[in-house]
């Protein structure tokens, strides 16, 4: 087995810097507020450090951006990490706060060589904006430290690997401090002394512990990894430094997202039809967006273009401190190329999903009805409105089984004002509805106005002359 | 240059009043011979506009269209119903032979989105027909959507009122609906690309209601005035 660790040494620096547009001096203090511990290299340049104290700090850089570490921000950026370097390797272990294991060993058949997954790991992350430190071992805990001091290099060789780790100082190889102390007195001061010791001696002299600690680095004792498994939704989250006041400043960020989903949606080969986008705000509840497609999707044009209509419709109510894009629903994607059974080609298809997805993002989803004939001699009854669907079935038309009916219906029967010009056919009695308290009890006319117009006119129990449609 | 204006007159844009050209743009038929006729040969122009200018509905503007509704529709181009100001019946369209899985009714708030939805589905190629009830509408409103309607390649035909036919207007083909006795309807070509306006046919579409002119009107018993029930 052999360990890939990547270690992220300012992680959170670089995932604000990504979600937003222009890129200003940053730094990232600890959960009280007091120390600078991270600092992006614009700040560098005006000379804020790690470890300085906050004040100082302002007072070199007056407009720094601060952001407040917070730990479950940062287990849930690890876990974005891990989700892009599971597409490369199949073995991820989480190694909080900053670093991430991945098992190497088996992949080097598939990249052809360490040295072409290494450089794989490293063009992706330089394509993402990250900073990390790569370092080979043989154990989970080796590679960490060797990744941790910066000593990475593309070896699989287990001697030259021990090699580096005995370079490795004391105080950078994370014992514990009584631990610590007690191996300098002993006159240690590098990992390659402690490794030469007699592995009885240890135990005795320091603790069990640092004994495992130590077989563990070295190969000898077993250090089982249980690994990471992705989840079955999709989330992303960007935070902003500084508050987005206009919808048009989301566009960015939300453009890198959308390509992230769509980069995850052909991996996973599935579509999806609903976005979530929760906006929050610095006070007050957040807003939550539900974009829909009318079909499975997964360009990140199409969601760009139909969050946009959906901005443009809605302002924003308040500025919107962070975004979050969340995907739970997919779907198998569709056969693609060719024509299906009935000669509509996949182009069509998609072009309809499109045109009425941007209806409904403008219009709103209720604006758009297809309509349907019901199962009732009532005329008001028998039409039904349904949500906009596509289906393919061909309908049978069954002409002149249908009775004679007008192609226009008016909203509601209207008063006959005048006396029709001449009589056509009728009465042609409807009677029913007596059921469900809807009761209908009429005689139906078809006659023409004085105006030209042929009118379908009834007459209701209570001898009232009504026009309750035209035939258009 | 001289190339230019050979595409001009070949697409009938340049009006010419002494020489009936026969334009190459392409249209649907109506699905009626007497109007195909008046219209040389062609029916509705696709990839433009057309105006049906008539009083109030019921004299069988819907029937003018549904030849091609039927059409369209069978052959799976969507028809979109834009801001109809009645309900257009489903059962009787189904009785047309329809299909209705076709047919998408859209309402719209304001004049922005009904403007909007309009361009939008006129540019979509999965569109057959849009009928469309604008209402009120200013003549670079229309030259917006004469536009848009060259973008794409369906058939538009807005219905508006009969005084407009007076108003000028960048639409395609203009035609005039008026009544006519037995229940027929009288088209007057208002304005039609690459000819002389002004001719007249008579559409006998008496069908509409099941009605043929040469029966007699089959009331069963006129309506009872006094009777009591």
């Amino acid at each position: 087995m052999l360990w890939l660790h990547l270690h992220f040494p300012h992680l959170l620096l670089d995932h604000i810097r990504r979600s937003g547009e222009n890129v200003a001096a940053l730094a990232i203090v600890e959960g009280s507020g007091q120390q600078v511990i991270q600092a992006c290299p614009a700040a560098r340049d005006l000379g804020v450090k790690a470890g300085m104290r906050l004040k100082t700090a302002i007072s070199l850089a007056p407009d720094l951006g601060i952001v407040r570490a917070d730990q479950a921000q940062e287990t849930r950026i690890l876990e974005d990490q891990a989700l892009w370097v599971y597409r490369y390797a199949a073995h991820i272990v989480l190694v909080p706060p900053n670093g991430l294991l991945a098992e190497i060993g088996s992949l080097q058949r598939l990249y052809g060589g360490l040295p072409a997954a290494w450089r794989t790991i490293e063009e992706v992350l330089h394509e993402r904006q990250l900073n990390a430190w790569l370092g080979i071992g043989h154990t989970p805990l080796a590679a960490g430290l060797i990744a941790r001091n910066g000593m990475g290099e593309c070896t699989s060789d287990t001697a030259q690997i021990l090699r580096t780790l005995g370079r490795i100082p004391l105080q950078a190889a994370e014992f514990d401090t009584r631990t610590s102390t007690r191996l300098k007195r002993l006159g240690l001061s590098t990992l390659g002394e402690v490794f030469g010791l007699p592995p009885a001696e240890m135990a005795r002299r320091l603790s069990p512990e640092t004994l495992a600690t130590i077989q563990k680095i070295q190969g000898s004792r077993a250090d089982p990894q249980p690994p990471w498994q992705p989840p079955h939704h999709f989330r992303q989250q960007a935070d902003f430094v500084q508050d987005i006041e206009r919808s048009q400043g989301l566009l960015f960020p939300l453009h890198r997202m959308l390509s992230e989903l769509e980069k995850d949606l052909c991996w996973r080969q599935q579509d999806t039809d609903c976005l979530l986008l929760v906006l929050q705000h610095r006070n007050g509840e957040p807003t939550h967006l539900r974009i829909r497609t009318s079909g499975p999707e997964h360009r990140a044009e199409a969601f760009l273009s139909l969050i946009t209509l959906r901005f443009e419709q809605q302002a924003l109510k308040a500025p919107v401190a962070s975004l979050r894009l969340t995907v739970k629903r997919f779907l198998g994607r569709e056969m693609h190329g060719g024509q299906d059974l009935l000669g509509e080609s996949q182009d069509l298809n998609e072009a309809w999903h499109t045109l009425i997805s941007r209806l409904q993002a403008r219009l709103g989803e209720n604006a758009l009805k297809q309509l349907a004939p019901t199962d009732d001699h009532r005329p008001e009854r028998a039409w039904s409105t349904s949500d906009v669907r596509r289906s393919n079935r061909a309908t049978i038309a069954a002409t002149g089984q249908l009775p004679c009916r007008p192609l226009w219906l008016l909203q509601g029967p209207q008063p006959l004002t005048e006396t029709p010009k001449a009589w056509f056919t009728g009465p042609e009695r409807i009677s029913g509805g007596w059921w469900d308290g809807q009761r209908v009890h009429r005689d139906y006319y078809i006659a023409q106005l004085n105006s030209g117009q042929l009118a379908w006119v009834f007459r209701d129990m209570r001898e009232g002359w009504f026009i309750h449609g035209w035939f258009g | 240059m001289s190339e230019l204006i050979n595409t001009l007159m070949q697409d009938a844009r340049v009006w010419q009043g002494h020489r009936h050209n026969k334009t190459t743009q392409p249209a649907e038929p109506t699905g009626y011979q007497a109007l195909d006729n008046q219209l040389g040969g062609l029916g509705w122009p696709r990839g433009a506009l057309s105006e049906c200018l008539l009083d109030a509905p019921g004299i069988g503007e819907l029937t003018l269209l549904v030849p091609l509704m039927q059409r369209l529709s069978q052959d799976g181009k969507t028809v979109f119903w834009l801001n109809p100001p009645h309900t257009p019946y489903a059962p009787a369209l189904a009785r047309e032979g329809i299909n209705l899985d076709q047919v998408i009714m859209i309402h719209t708030e304001d004049k922005g989105d009904f403007l909007w939805t309009l361009e939008n589905c006129l540019r979509s190629p999965v569109t057959g027909l849009v009928m469309a009830w604008p209402g009120k509408l200013a003549a670079r409103e229309i030259r917006r959507l004469q536009l848009a309607a060259e973008a794409g390649s369906n058939v538009c035909v807005l219905f508006r009122e009969r005084h407009y036919a007076e108003q000028n207007s960048p639409a395609a083909l203009r035609l005039e609906l008026e009544p006519e006795h037995q229940q027929s309807l009288k088209v007057n070509v208002v304005k039609r690309r690459g000819s002389w306006p002004g001719q007249r046919c008579s559409l006998a579409i008496a069908h509409r209601a099941s009605l043929s002119h040469h029966e007699t009107p089959r009331v069963v018993q006129g309506p009872w005035p006094t009777a009591a029930r």
